[in-house]
């Protein structure tokens, strides 16, 4: 459905302007969040409870020096967080946040664009992200962001396929990829006759297919480089990761870009599997519930919620390792997204009357594949004991009962100093040059 | 199929970028510009910087081989996709040919696990 | 306008399509194939998976029995007469595919027992390891270690995607078919074990071009796309015989299709690729390339043109007749030059391509038959004759010049004297096979009037005979130098390889009649 031009106008501004308000409201909830986590305040200066510490910390951003390197590709250097924020921005244009209102009289649906491809249209953008973090590591001239885009580009990719196949069910039990459609799947839970008694089963794909959810959460952490999947920015490891070189205003359209991406995959997560816009269960109750401006008020806080568990877990988890990450990534979430794809498919074959083939077929391709598995696995390796050399856990430790032996300098020097032949100093250092 | 549908993403595409180009254009222009030699050298920790070939130095090859199996498995979602669109109306033969398929992409999947494609160390 | 804009958006219809038509398969008839691609997938596991020390042995059984299975399969179905297109129209199983399929499986089987060969050198003929700078430590050390076993699955993926190619009848699976069995031979040729750099060459430049063609090959589809509104070889026949379509497009589309099939079959002016990688490859793989790819790409060829492209309605024949030409004369007058074994033979597969084109050209069904017997005959010949170089060793592995072919015939007649027979085979000389074959393209050419192409035939058959004479010439009747190398004992399986290639040769050339009937009775395409 198409609106008239002042309507859309309208209606890109608005949801620029949201994604810039609730980015610059994300960053001091996760700083006060992370703050209470760890015992302390957070910022708490500027404006009530810090709230103006964001549009503070952004203005100061916009008046510090723009250094552009010796050695970087200027074109692409400045270009690069174009190209992220754009991007990031882009996604949220398919998703839908209200049902339909009426604007100074006009009848339209809070939602810019419906697509009958919206899903795609958020992968799509959420890809091209991956250029700008590239393009930056890339064109900087410079070692850490050079790696840290490259690990970034390789992270988001691999995080890519799981999150990719973790949606496919819920094509599947909607029937669609559009996002509106999708919301609109599970408005309503089925009708089920159990004990004689009408049963609303859930209508939610959180519940009906949690094992999607679960992939895509971990996705979509992974896809946003948010702690504890945050290496492309591994402080301890590659110093700022990609935005090494970057200051000022193009430093602050990275970590914008960042905001927003996670408000989007937030709000793409709340489409697919949270209902939408629709009010959750002791709310829906309540008939005004789901109509006019309310449902705005519920999808706000779906994402919110999600931005809080994205809070929560940069404050609890420790970052991992790459090669744990990339293990992670390709060896469980890949798997068990094709595992649960052929589950899933199996049993709704099965249940549509087609009786034992299709189940029959399910059970023998799980079986395969979880052989295969089960002989991929890697068997934990039993840790060598402890010897002298090695310590405790595996760890170097010197023996407790080392001698330190003397120096060989120190018994040159006394040699010298008490006038004895050299002679006797030449065989010592002979033996001294062979223990080196 | 029209694409006007689609205009208003255009819409929002054109705002954020105009805003972003605004963003990069302007910065040089409000902030302080103060030459100092060693600011503008890459940063490397303090130390004398790597000389970096232009176009970037050399990484690993298994980039490059993470970027080939995502092609792979890129590919395959873009044909689930459909399939699981069209899921209900294919019955039983969609369920098999894709098992059939799935299976044939595992089949590469497990030789690159077995053969270490898939560890970084 | 908004409403209208609504309207129509409102009346587009949803992604979902109501009712899929789900396409009928014939397993039967495809099941050669799905015997072979299994058979791949199986080999791909087994590399993984399988012990080292057993490798080996389970690849090389594994390919050679599916080959077999395969073989076995095609004899049922063709017994069967059955002459179908199923899969929703992508697959056509007929006469000249099954014929084609079964020369494949044939030749392969052939071929791999060239490529399974470790006798004659270490580990095989291939390196484990590819990847590795040529002349490096790591490149060093493996020249000791066994060869890659992936080998083997990447030959029958080449394998299958050929018997998927002659029997394509869908411009779309056609090129599925070609990257199947593409792929897999430009890897093969970057994995000899000596000369990694020249080997690295040629899977470059394999590639490279290969690639280019196959671009070439996917825009003429678009365009042709474009003009039939359809893929399908039938619905193309249907709607260029109509000709109400935008012939540009149809010319256009049909030159760029031909680009990419003549590259594979390496007709002037796509032939440059074919020395080099010939050179460059393992020469088991030279040998594969040269017999099972030239039978592949003929087959599409052929189907292509005589049921897609009906003479009466778009005449391509001016142009193929030039092409034809060409490729005669540049492959007969480039091979005298050569000083290597392997461009020799590069060269004269080049003015083979040509010959068969002139069966194609023929355009009856004598022709047709006459092509498919050209490919089979040659197959074997060109298949023992690269089986023979891969004997002619030195300490840096095969001697490939000429100049080291001097004096062979005293130090090792037998070699010699097999070589020798092959060579009139290849020079046409009657009780062997090249004659026959070649009597039978050029006789179904006169009887479609293309005297001028037989012509030309006949006079760079007569150019070719010369550098196969200088050979025998050389390895009779020089003296053997000091650094004349040595002919290595073959292994079983060169040998048998060996064994089967002379005999077919010898046998064709004697009493051809069986094979020339069993091609004449598979003329007939289905689309």
């Amino acid at each position: 459905m198409i609106d008239v031009w002042w309507l859309l106008i309208l209606k890109v501004v608005g949801i620029f302007a949201f994604l810039v308000l609730v980015t610059l409201f994300t960053i001091w909830f996760e700083r006060r969040v992370v703050g209470r986590m760890q015992h302390r305040p957070g910022p708490n200066r500027v404006g009530p409870f810090g709230l103006l510490q964001s549009l503070a910390d952004g203005l100061k951003l916009a008046f510090k020096e723009d250094i552009l390197p010796r050695g970087v590709d200027r074109w692409v250097f400045v270009l690069a967080p174009v190209i992220s924020t754009t991007a990031a921005f882009t996604g949220f244009a398919v998703i839908p946040f209200g049902p339909e209102v009426s604007i100074f009289g006009e009848q339209t649906s809070l939602q810019l664009a419906e697509v009958p491809v919206g899903v795609l249209v958020v992968l799509a953008a959420s890809a091209m992200g991956v250029y700008g973090v590239v393009l930056a590591g890339w064109s900087s001239g410079s070692t850490y962001p050079l790696l840290g885009g490259m690990r970034s580009a390789a992270q988001m990719i691999s995080y890519e396929i799981g999150m990719g196949l973790s949606i496919v069910a819920v094509f599947m039990a909607a029937s669609t990829l559009s996002t509106r459609e999708i919301v609109a799947a599970q408005a309503d839970g089925t009708p089920y006759q159990l004990l004689g008694m009408d049963v609303q089963l859930p209508s939610w794909y959180v519940l009906l297919l949690f094992p999607s959810f679960l992939i895509f959460m971990i996705s979509i952490v992974g896809e946003t480089n948010r702690a504890p999947f945050d290496l492309a920015e591994a402080e301890s490891e590659l110093v700022g990761g990609f935005h090494t070189e970057y200051s000022s205003l193009k430093f602050a359209l990275f970590f914008l870009a960042e905001y927003v991406a996670m408000v989007v995959m937030s709000g793409l997560a709340v489409t697919m599997f949270l209902g939408g816009w629709h009010a959750p269960w002791p709310l829906s109750l309540w008939g005004e519930a789901n109509t006019g401006w309310w449902p705005f008020l519920w999808f706000t806080l779906k994402v919110m919620g999600f931005l809080f568990m994205f809070v929560w877990l940069r404050g609890t988890l420790p970052r991992l390792r790459y090669d744990q990450f990339m293990h992670l990534g390709w060896k469980v979430l890949v798997p068990a997204s094709l595992v649960w794809i052929i589950a899933i498919s199996g049993i709704r074959s099965a249940a549509r009357d087609e009786g034992d083939r299709a189940l029959w077929l399910t059970v023998l391709g799980l079986v395969f594949i979880a052989a295969l598995l089960g002989y991929l696995w890697p068997r934990r390796r039993p840790v060598p004991p402890a010897t002298a050399d090695s310590g405790a856990g595996g760890f170097p430790v010197p023996p407790l009962d080392l001698v330190v032996p003397p120096n060989p300098r120190a018994k040159r020097l006394a040699a010298t100093r008490a006038g004895t032949g050299p002679a006797s100093g030449s065989g010592e250092g002979a033996d001294d040059e062979k223990e080196v | 199929m029209s694409l006007s549908p689609y205009l208003p993403i255009v819409g929002l595409f054109a705002l954020a970028f105009a805003f972003a180009l605004f963003s990069v254009a302007i910065a040089p222009l409000i902030g302080p510009r103060r030459y100092n030699k060693a600011k503008l050298e890459a940063y490397e920790c303090g130390i004398e910087p790597t000389p970096q070939p232009v176009g970037g130095g050399r990484f690993p090859i298994k980039f490059y081989l993470t970027a080939m199996l995502f092609i792979v498995f890129d590919i395959e979602i873009i044909f689930l996709y459909p399939w699981a669109v069209a899921y209900d109306a294919l019955g039983l033969f969609g369920f098999v040919e894709m098992v059939l398929f799935i299976g044939a992409v595992f089949i590469a999947y497990a030789y690159v696990w077995k053969r270490g494609g898939l560890d970084w160390d | 306008m908004a409403a209208e804009v609504l309207a129509r958006s409102l009346a587009e219809p949803a992604v979902l399509a109501a009712d899929v038509k789900l396409p009928d398969i014939d397993y039967l008839a495809i099941a050669p194939m799905l015997v072979l691609f299994g058979a791949a997938c199986v080999g791909v596991l087994a590399a993984a998976f399988v012990p080292q020390r057993l490798r080996y042995r389970v690849q090389v059984s594994l390919v050679i029995g599916a080959l077999l299975v395969a073989l076995g399969l095609i004899v049922t179905v063709a017994r069967a007469g059955r002459a179908v297109a199923t899969a929703g129209g992508a697959i056509a199983i007929d006469g000249p595919a099954l014929f084609l399929q079964g020369s494949v499986a044939v030749l392969g089987v052939v071929a791999v027992l060239l490529i399974a060969e470790r006798s004659l050198e270490r580990g095989g003929a291939f390196v484990s390891r590819a990847s590795l700078t040529p002349g490096s430590a790591a490149d060093r050390d493996q020249a000791e270690q066994p060869g890659a076993t992936e080998v083997y699955p990447l030959v029958s993926f080449a394998l299958a995607g050929m018997m998927l190619f002659v029997s394509a009848n869908d411009l779309l699976t056609l090129f599925v078919a070609l990257e199947v069995f593409s792929l897999p031979l430009y890897l093969l040729c970057g994995l000899a074990r000596r000369r990694r750099l020249l080997s690295q060459e040629s899977a470059v430049k394999y590639f490279l071009l290969g690639a280019f063609s196959s671009a070439f090959f996917l825009y003429g589809v678009a365009l042709l796309y474009g003009f039939a509104g359809a893929t399908g070889l039938g619905a193309l026949r249907k709607a260029v015989q109509a000709g109400d379509g935008n012939t540009t497009l149809l010319f256009l589309g049909l030159a760029m299709l031909a680009v990419g099939l003549l590259f594979k079959v390496a007709a002037v002016p796509f032939h440059v690729w074919t020395p080099d990688v010939y050179q460059g490859a393992p020469t088991p793989i030279t040998a594969l390339m040269a017999a099972c790819t030239k039978v592949a790409a003929f087959g599409a060829l052929l189907r292509v043109f005589t049921v897609a492209f009906p003479v009466g309605a778009v005449d391509w024949r001016p142009v193929l007749v030039a092409i034809a030409i060409a490729t005669m004369l540049v492959g007969a007058v480039l091979a005298v030059t050569q000083t290597d074994i392997k461009r020799l033979l590069a060269y004269s597969s080049i003015a083979n391509a040509g010959y068969v084109l002139t069966g194609v050209l023929a355009l009856s069904a004598a022709g047709v038959a006459g092509s498919l017997f050209y490919l089979v005959a040659y197959g074997f010949v060109v298949l023992a004759a690269f089986g023979v170089v891969t004997l002619v060793r030195d300490a840096d592995g095969e001697a490939t010049h000429l100049s080291r072919w001097a004096g062979l015939g005293r130090r090792s007649p037998l070699v010699a004297g097999v070589f020798t027979f092959l060579m009139m085979a290849f020079a046409g000389i009657p009780l062997t096979s090249g004659f026959t074959s070649k009597f039978a393209v050029f006789s179904a050419a006169l009887g479609s009037g293309q005297v001028t192409l037989v012509v030309v035939g006949v006079l760079s058959s007569a150019v070719l005979a010369f550098p196969y004479l200088r050979v025998v010439v050389l390895m009779y009747l020089s003296e053997p130098a000091e650094d004349t190398p040595t002919v290595s004992l073959p292994g079983t399986l060169t040998a048998a390889a060996l064994a089967i290639g002379v005999l077919a040769t010898a046998l064709l050339g004697v009493a051809p009649a069986p094979v020339l009937d069993l091609a004449a009775k598979a003329v007939q395409f289905v689309s």
